[in-house]
C-alpha cells in the first residue's frame, strides 16, 4: 500500500476528520503517560502520529517524523492543543515539499508550550476550575445532585475550547500563532478572565478559608474573645493573612506546596495542642 | 455490602487518577462527583452529597501548575467519603478523615510519574519501528494497567478493612488531634487559593482578589452571586479599558497608554 502511493504526487491536504482525530487522542491521553522524564511526550506523538502516517507513506519518512515528535513536550492540556495544530500544519507543509527543517517544527512546539500553558493554567485552571466546581459545591450542600452535573462542564468546556484552538492552530500555523500571543484579542481574554479568577478566589478565601482563635479573657469585667476583637478591625482578617502570607512565600521562594503543606499541618496541631485555635 | 463498595472505590480511584480525558478526569478525581454513585450505592444520596460538597471546599482552589499536586482530593474522597457513610459520621469528620489521605494520596502519584518514565523508553523503540499501535499501548494502556496494581490494592483495602478501624480510631485519638486535622481542614483552602493568585499572578489586578474577599465578608453574598458579579465585573473592566485604548489612541495618536500584562513574575 505504501509502496503503490510513493510515486504519486502528494497533495495530501488533511481533513478535519484528521485533525479532530488528533485532537481527541491528545485530550483523551495527554496526561495518562505523564512521566517525570518526559512529561506529555509520547501523548503528543501518539495523538499525531496518524496524521504523520497519512502524510509520510515512506516508512523511513514516517519513523523520523514520530522521532522528531518524541522531543521533550510539556505544556496545558488545552492550549497546548494549539501547538498540536500548528505542528500539523507544519507537517502538511513538510510532506508536501516546501523547505522546513526538523527544527523549526520542533522549535515552534518548545518555543510556545511555555507560554501557552502559562495561558491555560490563568483560564482553564485559574478560573473555569475554582468557578465550576464551587458553585456545583454550593448547589450540593443541603444535599442535592445538581452539583454533581455542574461539575461535568468542567470536562465539556475546555474540551471544546481545546477543539476549537486545536483548529485555530492548523489555520494559522506558526507566524500567525506566535503574533496571536502578542495580539489584543487574546490579552483582553487573558485579562478578563485573571478579574473573574481574581474575584473568585477573593471570595471564595472568605467563604471556605476557617481559621479563628477562640480564647477568651475577661477585659474591663466583660468577657471576650481574641476573634471578637479581630473581626471588629477587620472581618476574616486571619484566612486573608494566611493566604496572602503563602502567596508571598510562593512569589519569593518559588512553588514548594510541600512545605507548605507541612507548615499548615504543622501550625494546626501545635495551635490545636496549646489551645490556640 | 461492604465488598462492593470497596471494590467500587478502588475501580473508581484507579480510573479517575488513570487519567483519561484531560479536564474529564478530573471531573472523576472530584469528591463531589463520586459522591453520588457512593450515595446511590449506599442508600443514601442527600448524605452522600452533603459529605462531596463539603470535602469539595477543601479542594476547590488546589490546582497543580506542572509541578506536583499538593494534595489528592481524589484520594481523600474515595476513602473518606464511603468511610464515612460506613460510620454514620458528620460531615466534618469525613473532612478530618479526607485531609490526612489527601496528603498521603501525592506519594501515589509522585510514584506513578516515576512509573511511567519505562513507557517512554518504550515508545523510543516503537517510534524506530514505525509501530503505532505500540505507542498506542505506551500512551494509553501500559500506564492504565500499571495504574490498576499502584491504585486499586490500597484504596480497597482502606475502605474494606478501614470502617471496623475507624471506629475505633476515633474513639481512640485524642480530642485535640481530631481539632487539630479539623483546624487543616479550614486551612488548607488557603494553600489552594494562594497557588490560583500565584498562577494568576498580575500584581495589577490583585484589588479584584479583595474586592471578591470583603463582598463576601462585608455583603454577605453567595457562591452564585460571587460568580455572576464576578464575570459582569470582569467583562466590564476589559470593555472600558479597551474603550480608553481607543479614545487615547484617537486623541493622542500613539498607541500603549498603559501596559495591562505586567506578567513580571514567572520563575
Amino acid at each position: 500500500m505504501a509502496e503503490m502511493l510513493q510515486n504519486e504526487v502528494r497533495e495530501s491536504v488533511l481533513t478535519e476528520k484528521d485533525i479532530k482525530k488528533a485532537y481527541t487522542r491528545w485530550y483523551n491521553c495527554c496526561e495518562i503517560s505523564n512521566s517525570y522524564e518526559r512529561m506529555q511526550t509520547v501523548s503528543f506523538c501518539y495523538a499525531i502520529s496518524s496524521v504523520l502516517k497519512k502524510l509520510y507513506p515512506k516508512k523511513e519518512e514516517y519513523v523520523a517524523a514520530l522521532q522528531r515528535h518524541l522531543n521533550f513536550f510539556n505544556s496545558q492540556g488545552i492550549w497546548g492543543s494549539s501547538l498540536l495544530g500548528v505542528a500539523m500544519a507544519l507537517e502538511e507543509e513538510k510532506a508536501i515539499g516546501k523547505d522546513i527543517s526538523d527544527e523549526t517544527i520542533i522549535n515552534v512546539k518548545t518555543g510556545l508550550m511555555g507560554p501557552m500553558a502559562g495561558i491555560g493554567d490563568t483560564i482553564d485552571w485559574g478560573t473555569w476550575k475554582p468557578l465550576f466546581f464551587s458553585i456545583a459545591a454550593s448547589f450540593s450542600m443541603q444535599g442535592g445532585i445538581a452539583g454533581f452535573f455542574i461539575c461535568f462542564l468542567f470536562a465539556l468546556v475546555p474540551f471544546l475550547e481545546g477543539w476549537y484552538l486545536s483548529k485555530l492552530g492548523y489555520r494559522l500555523g506558526r507566524e500567525a500563532i506566535s503574533k496571536l500571543l502578542e495580539g489584543g484579542w487574546i490579552k483582553q481574554l487573558i485579562m478578563g478572565s485573571s478579574i473573574l479568577g481574581l474575584f473568585m478566589v477573593g471570595a471564595l478565601s472568605a467563604s471556605s478559608v476557617a481559621l479563628e482563635i477562640p480564647i477568651t479573657f475577661t477585659m474591663g469585667g466583660t468577657e471576650t474573645s481574641v476573634q471578637a476583637i479581630l473581626d471588629s478591625i477587620l472581618p476574616g482578617l486571619l484566612p486573608l493573612a494566611l493566604v496572602l502570607g503563602i502567596y508571598t512565600f510562593f512569589r519569593k521562594r518559588g512553588q514548594k506546596f510541600g512545605r507548605v503543606v507541612f507548615f499548615l499541618l504543622g501550625l494546626s496541631m501545635v495551635g490545636s495542642l496549646i489551645g490556640l485555635f | 455490602m461492604n465488598l462492593v463498595v470497596a471494590i467500587f472505590a478502588g475501580l473508581w480511584f484507579w480510573f479517575a487518577s488513570g487519567c483519561w480525558g484531560y479536564t474529564f478526569h478530573y471531573v472523576l478525581k472530584q469528591p463531589l462527583v463520586m459522591a453520588l454513585p457512593f450515595g446511590i450505592l449506599m442508600g443514601d444520596i442527600p448524605t452522600a452529597m452533603i459529605i462531596g460538597a463539603t470535602i469539595e471546599l477543601v479542594y476547590v482552589g488546589l490546582i497543580s501548575p506542572g509541578a506536583n499536586i499538593p494534595a489528592d482530593e481524589c484520594f481523600a474522597g474515595v476513602i473518606s467519603i464511603p468511610l464515612a457513610l460506613l460510620a454514620g459520621a458528620k460531615p466534618e469528620t469525613a473532612v478530618v478523615l479526607a485531609v490526612p489521605f489527601g496528603l498521603l494520596g501525592t506519594f501515589l502519584d509522585q510514584l506513578r510519574r516515576t512509573v511511567n518514565a519505562r513507557w517512554a523508553h518504550l515508545a523510543d523503540k516503537y517510534a524506530a519501528d514505525g509501530d503505532e499501535k505500540g505507542l498506542f499501548r505506551c500512551a494509553f494502556t501500559y500506564p492504565l494497567a500499571a495504574g490498576f496494581v499502584m491504585r486499586f490494592p490500597v484504596v480497597f483495602v482502606a475502605v474494606y478493612f478501614g470502617a471496623n478501624a475507624l471506629e475505633s480510631l476515633l474513639g481512640y485519638l485524642p480530642e485535640w488531634v481530631m481539632h487539630g486535622i479539623s483546624v487543616t481542614g479550614g486551612v488548607l483552602p488557603a494553600l489552594g487559593f494562594a497557588i490560583l493568585l500565584f498562577v494568576i499572578g498580575q500584581k495589577m489586578l490583585l484589588p479584584f482578589f479583595f474586592i471578591g474577599f470583603f463582598a463576601v465578608k462585608y455583603l454577605g453574598i453567595n457562591t452564585m452571586a460571587a460568580a455572576v458579579f464576578g464575570v459582569c465585573i470582569a467583562v466590564l473592566v476589559v470593555l472600558i479599558s479597551n474603550q480608553n485604548k481607543n479614545d487615547i489612541l484617537q486623541t493622542v495618536g500613539v498607541g500603549a497608554n498603559r501596559d495591562d500584562d505586567d506578567d513580571d513574575d514567572d520563575e
